[in-house]
C-alpha cells in the first residue's frame, strides 16, 4: 500500500475518482449511459494521441507533426477506400504504414542531423499538411464503407461501452509493457535521461530516436484511422487541434520534457483528467472556448508541479548527501 | 615473466593541425594497476579514446593479449573486455542500481520481458562482491557520488571487464572514500584478474596504488611501462612538466594595518553555509582551502548573489550591505568572479575576443540612447588584452578558437576592464599550461600589491601556499580553521590537512 | 589583420541577398506578372508582414527559446485593438499603442512565467497560447470588428513610389534598422544576445539574464502586435481566425525568416537582416509558386521542405565552425 502512494500516477487515480463523483453529484447526467459513451469514445482516440507524443517525450524531443501525420492518414485511409476501392483492412495496413513512414522521416532526419526534434517535425508538419490538402484540395471524403462506420458506431454488448476504446485499452496496454519490461522501451527512457550515459553505454542513438519516431509515427495513424471511424467520414482538418491535448495528458501525468521520465499509466490518467473536465464543461453549459483556456492552464499548473517535486526531491537528496 | 594483456605500438593520431599522440606507446601487465600520467593536452585523453574504441590511431597497432586487433568503435572495445568508468556518468539516474548494471544485457523471461526479479539477483551478487551494501532496487539518484563510481565498477565487472580505465577516479570523493576505492581496486587486481588503467593528477595516489607508469608529454611518451619503484615524486614531476615543479616563492609582505574591505560575521546561506566568518583586508590575498564538496565555490556564489544568503552580516567598506545579484556585486560593490569553469560560466564561446573582454563594461561605458560601438569597447579594454599577452589573431577571432590559457586571460582580462576591488578567483590554473599558470601567479600577485584585494579558490595545494596570505580551510559547508601562510610548505599543508581531517 | 567586419560577400546575408535577385529574375522571366505593378504592391504588403513575424519570433528565438504563442498574441493585439477603435471608439494613435501595449503585456507574461519557473519556453507558450487564444474567443464571442477608421484602414491599401509599394513595408524596414542598431550598438542589445548566448557566464558577469529574457519575450510581443496591426489595415478588419487555428498559421513564416537568415536556434546569434532577406526569400518563392501555378494547396508542403533545408543547411554550417573549435 506504501508503494501505491509513491506512485506517480496515484494521485490522479485520486483527481479523476473525485473530480468524477463530484461532478455527478451535482449534474447526475453526468453519469448517464450516453454521457459515459460520449466521455469514452473522445478517451479513446485522445489516449492514442497522448501516447504517440508520450513516446517521444520520453526521448528528450517533441513531435509536433503528430496532429499532421494523423490528419494524413486519416485522409489516406478513407481515399484509399472510397477513390481506389481498396479493401478496409488492406487500407488500414497501407495507413498504418504511411504513419510509420512518416514518423521514421522525423526520426531519421533528427537522428542523422542532430537537429532539435521541435524543428524537424515543425518542417514535416507543413510537408504532411502540405500533402494532405495537395490531394484533397480541402474536400473530405465521405463514401466511407458499412464496415467502418460500423465499427465506429459499435458497442461491447449492451454496455455504453463504445467498442472504438477495445483497440486504444489494449495498445495502452502494449505501450506499457513495452516502456517497463522491454530492453528498447528501457533503452528510450535511459536515452532520454541522458544521451551521453546511453551513448557511453553503447546504446544507439539512432536506432533509439528512429524507433520512437516510428511507433510515434504507428500511434498518430492509429489515431487518424479511430478518427475516421468516428467521425464517419475523412476531412483533411482531422489532426488539427491535436497539439495540445497531446502535450497536455502526459505532462499532467507527470512526464519531464527534457526526457526520461514519462509514466503510461499517468498518461491515460491524465487523458482522463482532461476528458473529464472538457465534458464536464459541456454539461455545465460553459462557453466552449474555455476549454481552450482550461487547458493551458492545465498544462502550466502541471508543469509548474513536475518542476516543484523535481526541486523537491534534489533538495532531499542534497539533504540526505550531506549527512 | 608477465604477458601484456594491452599493447600499444608507435601509436600516431593527428587532429587537422593538432598533433595528439606522436609515437606513443603503451603496455599493460595482466593483473596490475598502470598509472597513465600527462599534463593536460598531453594526449592521455586520445590515448584512453584509442583503446575505448571511440577514435582510431592513425598509425600504431594495438595488441589485446598479444593478438592485433581493430576496434572501430566503444562497443568493439566492451567485446574485448575493455570498459571506461567515468564520474557517475555511466549510469541513468532515474533508474535503479540493478537496472543500471545489467543495462547492456538485461535477463529476460522466456516471453522476451525484462525480468526484473533476475536482475535484482544478479545484480545483488556483483554488488556483494565489491562488498558494497546497497539495494539494487535503491534509484541511482538517492546515492552518494562515490557510490555511484562504485556502482561504475561493479557494472564494469558485471560486464566481464578485464581491462578497466579509471579516469580522475578520485576527484570528487573524500579521502576515505578514496582511500576504500584503492582498498577495492586491489581486492579486484587480486581476485578477478583485472587489470587496471589509472589516470589521476594526485602523484600521491598514484605512489600508493600503481605498479607500473606511463607520462606522456606533448603526445611523447616520456617514459613507457616504468616499473614504480624506480621513480619518485621528482623525477616524476620532471617527467611529466620536462622540468622540476616550481612553486614560486612568493615575496609579498603581509600588511600589518588592518584595513578590512570585506567581511562576513557568522552567514548562513539556503545552500546549506553555517556559521560562516570571513574577513578580507586590502590588498591581501585570501585563499579558501578544502575537498570538493566543501562548498567553497558555493559561498562564494552566495556572497555575489547568485544564490541567498539566510542570516548574518555581509559587509563591504564597513558598511552592512545586502548583494541580491552578481549585477549588483558589480556595479554596486565591484566584486567580481571569475570561475573555475570557463567554457560554461566564464566565457561566451561563440562570441568574440572584444565582446567577452567587455561584457562586464558596457554600461560603464554607454553613451546616450545606450549607444556603445567598437571602437569604444576597444579603447577600454585593448589595453588588458594587451597587458595580458593574449595570443589572438585578432580582437575580432571567436574565442573558442583560442587555447585555454588564453581563454582564462580573456577571463581574467574582463574583469581588470570592469575595474574591481575585490576578485573571486576560483580555480584559476586548472586544466592551463604551465607557462601560462607560472603567468597566472605573477598576475594574481602583482595585482594584489596594485591594491586588489582577492579570494582565491584552489584544490591545488602548492599554488594556494605560494600565492595566499592567510589560507581559511573548509570543510561540509563550515569553516573548519585558519592558517596564517609562512609559505613552508612542509608545516603549513601539514595544519591544512589536519584541518580538514578533523 | 585587425578586420572589423568579415567581408560581406562571404556572409550569410549576401548569400541571400544572391538568392532573391536570382529568384527575382527566374520569376521575372517564367510567369507572367510577376513584375506587374499589383503583383509587387502585393508582394510588398505581404512581405513586411512576414518581415516583423519573422522579427518577433528572432527575438525569442535569441533567448534559445521560442514563442509559440506568437500568433494568438498578435490576433489578441488586433482584436483588442478593433474593439479599441470600433467599440470604444478611441482615436487611432492611441489605439494604436494600446495595441502595442496589448502585446508587449502578453509577452511579459509569457517571460515573466518562463524566467520565474525555469520551465521550456516551448511547454509555456504552448499553454499561453491556448489561453490567449481562448479568451479571445470568448471575449469577442469569435465576431470580427470590420467597421475600422477609415484612416487606419487607408494606410493598409496606401500606395508609394509610383504605386509599387505600400507604406507597410517601410515600417517593417525602419523597424529592422531601429533593432539592428539596437542590437549592433547599445548596451542593453550586446546584453540581450550575451545572455542568451551563455545565460550563467552572462549572469556572472554581472547581467541580469531574467530580465533580459524578460525583455526578449516583451519585445517578441511587441513586434508581434505590430505584425498584427499591419495585418489588420492590411485586411482593414480585425478578425479572431487572421492568424488560423490559435494563431498557429504564423509560426511558419516565423521560424522560417529567422532560420534563414542564420539566427542560431540555441540561442546567442541573430541577424536582423537576415530575418528581413529570410522573409523576403520566402514571400517571393511563394508568390512565384502560385504564378507559376504550383495549386495553392501545395506551397505549404514546399514551404515545410524549405524551412527543412535551411535547418539542414544551417547545421553543416554550424558542424564546419564547430569543427574548427574542437581542433584548435
Amino acid at each position: 500500500m506504501a508503494t501505491l502512494f509513491k506512485k506517480d500516477w496515484f494521485g490522479l487515480l485520486i483527481v479523476v475518482v473525485v473530480s468524477g463523483l463530484a461532478i455527478a453529484a451535482v449534474k447526475p447526467a453526468f453519469l448517464s449511459s450516453f454521457n459515459l459513451y460520449v466521455l469514452m469514445v473522445s478517451t479513446s482516440y485522445m489516449l492514442i494521441i497522448a501516447l504517440a507524443q508520450m513516446i517521444i517525450i520520453a526521448i528528450g524531443q517533441m513531435n509536433l507533426s503528430v496532429g499532421a501525420i494523423g490528419g494524413l492518414v486519416a485522409i489516406s485511409f478513407s481515399g484509399l477506400m472510397e477513390v481506389h476501392q481498396i479493401s478496409v483492412p488492406v487500407a488500414v495496413l497501407i495507413s498504418l504504414v504511411i504513419g510509420m513512414t512518416c514518423g521514421f522521416l522525423n526520426g531519421y532526419i533528427t537522428a542523422k542531423s542532430g537537429i532539435s526534434a521541435f524543428i524537424i517535425t515543425l518542417a514535416t508538419l507543413y510537408i504532411f499538411k502540405g500533402i494532405n490538402l495537395g490531394i484533397t484540395e480541402a474536400e473530405p471524403f465521405y463514401n466511407i464503407p458499412e464496415t467502418v462506420k460500423n465499427f465506429g458506431n459499435a458497442k461491447l454488448g449492451n454496455t455504453p461501452i463504445p467498442f472504438l476504446i477495445v483497440i486504444p485499452i489494449i495498445i495502452t496496454f502494449l505501450m506499457w509493457v513495452f516502456m517497463n519490461r522491454t530492453e528498447t522501451g528501457r533503452h528510450m527512457l535511459a536515452y532520454g535521461n541522458s544521451v551521453q550515459s546511453a551513448e557511453l553505454i553503447g546504446i544507439s542513438s539512432s536506432k533509439v530516436v528512429i524507433t520512437a519516431h516510428v511507433i510515434s509515427g504507428f500511434l498518430a495513424a492509429t489515431a487518424g484511422i479511430l478518427v475516421v471511424c468516428r467521425l464517419q467520414l475523412g476531412t483533411p482538418n482531422i489532426g488539427d487541434s491535436w497539439l495540445l491535448p497531446s502535450f497536455a495528458a502526459p505532462v499532467i501525468g507527470g512526464a519531464i520534457l527534457a526526457g526520461g521520465k514519462v509514466d503510461v499509466i499517468a498518461t491515460a490518467l491524465g487523458v482522463l483528467i482532461v476528458v473529464i473536465i472538457s465534458q464536464a464543461l459541456v454539461i455545465f453549459k460553459i462557453d466552449p472556448f474555455f476549454v481552450q483556456i482550461f487547458l493551458g492552464v492545465m498544462i502550466l499548473l502541471a508543469v509548474l508541479v513536475n518542476r516543484y517535486r523535481e526541486y523537491k526531491q534534489e533538495a532531499l537528496r542534497k539533504i540526505f548527501n550531506s549527512e | 615473466m608477465n604477458e601484456f594483456c594491452l599493447e600499444i605500438r608507435s601509436a600516431n593520431k593527428s587532429f587537422p593541425g593538432v598533433k595528439a599522440l606522436d609515437q606513443a606507446s603503451f603496455r599493460l601487465r595482466k593483473g596490475s594497476i598502470h598509472a597513465l600520467l600527462g599534463e593536460n593536452g598531453a594526449g592521455k585523453s586520445t590515448l584512453i579514446k584509442i583503446i575505448t574504441g571511440v577514435h582510431k590511431q592513425d598509425s600504431g597497432k594495438l595488441f589485446i593479449n598479444g593478438k592485433e586487433e581493430t576496434l572501430n568503435n566503444p562497443n568493439d572495445a566492451t567485446k574485448f573486455g575493455i570498459s571506461v568508468v567515468h564520474q557517475e556518468r555511466n549510469l541513468i539516474r532515474r533508474f535503479s542500481v540493478g537496472e543500471n548494471l545489467m543495462l547492456n544485457n538485461l535477463p529476460k523471461t522466456p516471453l522476451g520481458l525484462i525480468d526484473y526479479d533476475e536482475i535484482t539477483i544478479k545484480s545483488k551478487k556483483w554488488l556483494e562482491m565489491m562488498d558494497l551494501d546497497i539495494d539494487p532496487k535503491t534509484v541511482v539518484s538517492e546515492l552518494t557520488v562515490a557510490k555511484m563510481q562504485l556502482c561504475e565498477i561493479a557494472k564494469a565487472l558485471s560486464l566481464k571487464a578485464k581491462i578497466l580505465l579509471l579516469d580522475e577516479p578520485t576527484s570528487s570523493l573524500s579521502p576515505q572514500e578514496s582511500e576504500n576505492l584503492f582498498t577495492l581496486l586491489k581486492k579486484i587486481v587480486r581476485d578477478e584478474g583485472v587489470s587496471i588503467v589509472f589516470v589521476s593528477h594526485k602523484l600521491e595516489e598514484v605512489f600508493n596504488i600503481c605498479d607500473d607508469v606511463t607520462v606522456l608529454r606533448d603526445g611523447e611518451n616520456a617514459c613507457t611501462s616504468e616499473d614504480i619503484k624506480n621513480l619518485d615524486r621528482q623525477k616524476l614531476v620532471r617527467l611529466m612538466i620536462g622540468r622540476d615543479e616550481q612553486i614560486v616563492k612568493s615575496a609579498r609582505k603581509i600588511k600589518n594595518a588592518k584595513d578590512t574591505i570585506l567581511a562576513l560575521r557568522n552567514v548562513k546561506t539556503e545552500l546549506g553555509h553555517r556559521n560562516i566568518d570571513l574577513e578580507l583586508n586590502r590588498s591581501e590575498i585570501i585563499g579558501l582551502y578544502g575537498l570538493v564538496g566543501a562548498g567553497r565555490t558555493e559561498l562564494m556564489k552566495c556572497l555575489i548573489g547568485q544564490d541567498k544568503i539566510t542570516d548574518g552580516d555581509v559587509i563591504v567598506n564597513g558598511k552592512k550591505v545586502t548583494i541580491n545579484s552578481p549585477k549588483t556585486a558589480l556595479e554596486k560593490f565591484k566584486i567580481g568572479y571569475i570561475s573555475e569553469d570557463r567554457k560554461k560560466e566564464g566565457l561566451i564561446l561563440i562570441h568574440n575576443v572584444l565582446d567577452n573582454t567587455s561584457i562586464t563594461v558596457w554600461s560603464q561605458i554607454r553613451k546616450a540612447f545606450g549607444f556603445v560601438s567598437d571602437g569604444m569597447i576597444a579603447n577600454k579594454v585593448d589595453s588588458y588584452i594587451r597587458q595580458l599577452e593574449v595570443k589572438t589573431p585578432s580582437n575580432y577571432q571567436l574565442i573558442s578558437n583560442l587555447s585555454g590559457g588564453n581563454q582564462q586571460k580573456i577571463s581574467v582580462a574582463k574583469w581588470l576592464a570592469a575595474g574591481t576591488d575585490i576578485l573571486i578567483i576560483d580555480e584559476p590554473t586548472v586544466g592551463i599550461d604551465i607557462k601560462t599558470k607560472a603567468y597566472l601567479h605573477e598576475l594574481i600577485i602583482k595585482l594584489a600589491d596594485n591594491g586588489t584585494s582577492i579570494i582565491l579558490i584552489s584544490s591545488d595545494m602548492p599554488e594556494m601556499i605560494s600565492l595566499a596570505d592567510k589560507i581559511l580551510v573548509m570543510k561540509d559547508f563550515q569553516m573548519s580553521g585558519i592558517v596564517e601562510n609562512d609559505h613552508d610548505y612542509d608545516a603549513v599543508s601539514s595544519k591544512i590537512m589536519e584541518f580538514i581531517h578533523t | 589583420m585587425n578586420k572589423k567586419i568579415p567581408n560581406f560577400i562571404f556572409t550569410n546575408q549576401f548569400g541571400l541577398l544572391c538568392l532573391v535577385l536570382i529568384f527575382i529574375v527566374i520569376f521575372s522571366t517564367v510567369t507572367d506578372g510577376f513584375t506587374s505593378r499589383f503583383n509587387i504592391f502585393a508582394l510588398s504588403r505581404v512581405i513586411a508582414i512576414d518581415i516583423m513575424i519573422g522579427l518577433a519570433m528572432m527575438v525569442v528565438i535569441l533567448t534559445g527559446g521560442l514563442n509559440l504563442a506568437l500568433g494568438a498574441i498578435g490576433v489578441c493585439a488586433a482584436m483588442f485593438g478593433g474593439w479599441c477603435m470600433e467599440v470604444l471608439e478611441i482615436p487611432i494613435i492611441p489605439s494604436i499603442l494600446l495595441m502595442l501595449g496589448m502585446g508587449s503585456f502578453l509577452g511579459w507574461i509569457n517571460g515573466f512565467i518562463t524566467v520565474k519557473t525555469g520551465v521550456h519556453s516551448f511547454i509555456v507558450t504552448l499553454a499561453t497560447m491556448s489561453i490567449y487564444f481562448g479568451f479571445m474567443t470568448m471575449l469577442t464571442e469569435a465576431e470580427a470588428f470590420r467597421r475600422l477608421p477609415e484612416l487606419f484602414t487607408d494606410f493598409g491599401s496606401a500606395k508609394l513610389f509610383n504605386k509599387y509599394i505600400s507604406p507597410l513595408l517601410l515600417v517593417s524596414v525602419a523597424t529592422c534598422f531601429v533593432l539592428f542598431y539596437v542590437f549592433r550598438f547599445t548596451d542593453i542589445g550586446r546584453k540581450l544576445i550575451a545572455a542568451g548566448a551563455n545565460p550563467e557566464a552572462a549572469e556572472l558577469s554581472g547581467i541580469s539574464v531574467n530580465r533580459m529574457f524578460i525583455y526578449c519575450h516583451v519585445l517578441s510581443g511587441f513586434l508581434g502586435a505590430l505584425a498584427a496591426i499591419l495585418l489588420t489595415t492590411r485586411i482593414g478588419a480585425a478578425i479572431p481566425s487572421m492568424a488560423g487555428q490559435l494563431g498557429m498559421d504564423w509560426l511558419l513564416p516565423a521560424f522560417l525568416a529567422p532560420v534563414i537568415g542564420g539566427t542560431l536556434l540555441s540561442g546567442g546569434k541573430l541577424s536582423v537582416f537576415g530575418t528581413m532577406l529570410g522573409a523576403v526569400l520566402v514571400t517571393l518563392l511563394t508568390n512565384g509558386l502560385y504564378l507559376l501555378d504550383v495549386g495553392e494547396f501545395w506551397i505549404r508542403f514546399f514551404l515545410g521542405i524549405i524551412l527543412l533545408m535551411a535547418v539542414l543547411l544551417d547545421r553543416t554550417r554550424e558542424y564546419f565552425t564547430l569543427r574548427k573549435v574542437i581542433v584548435s
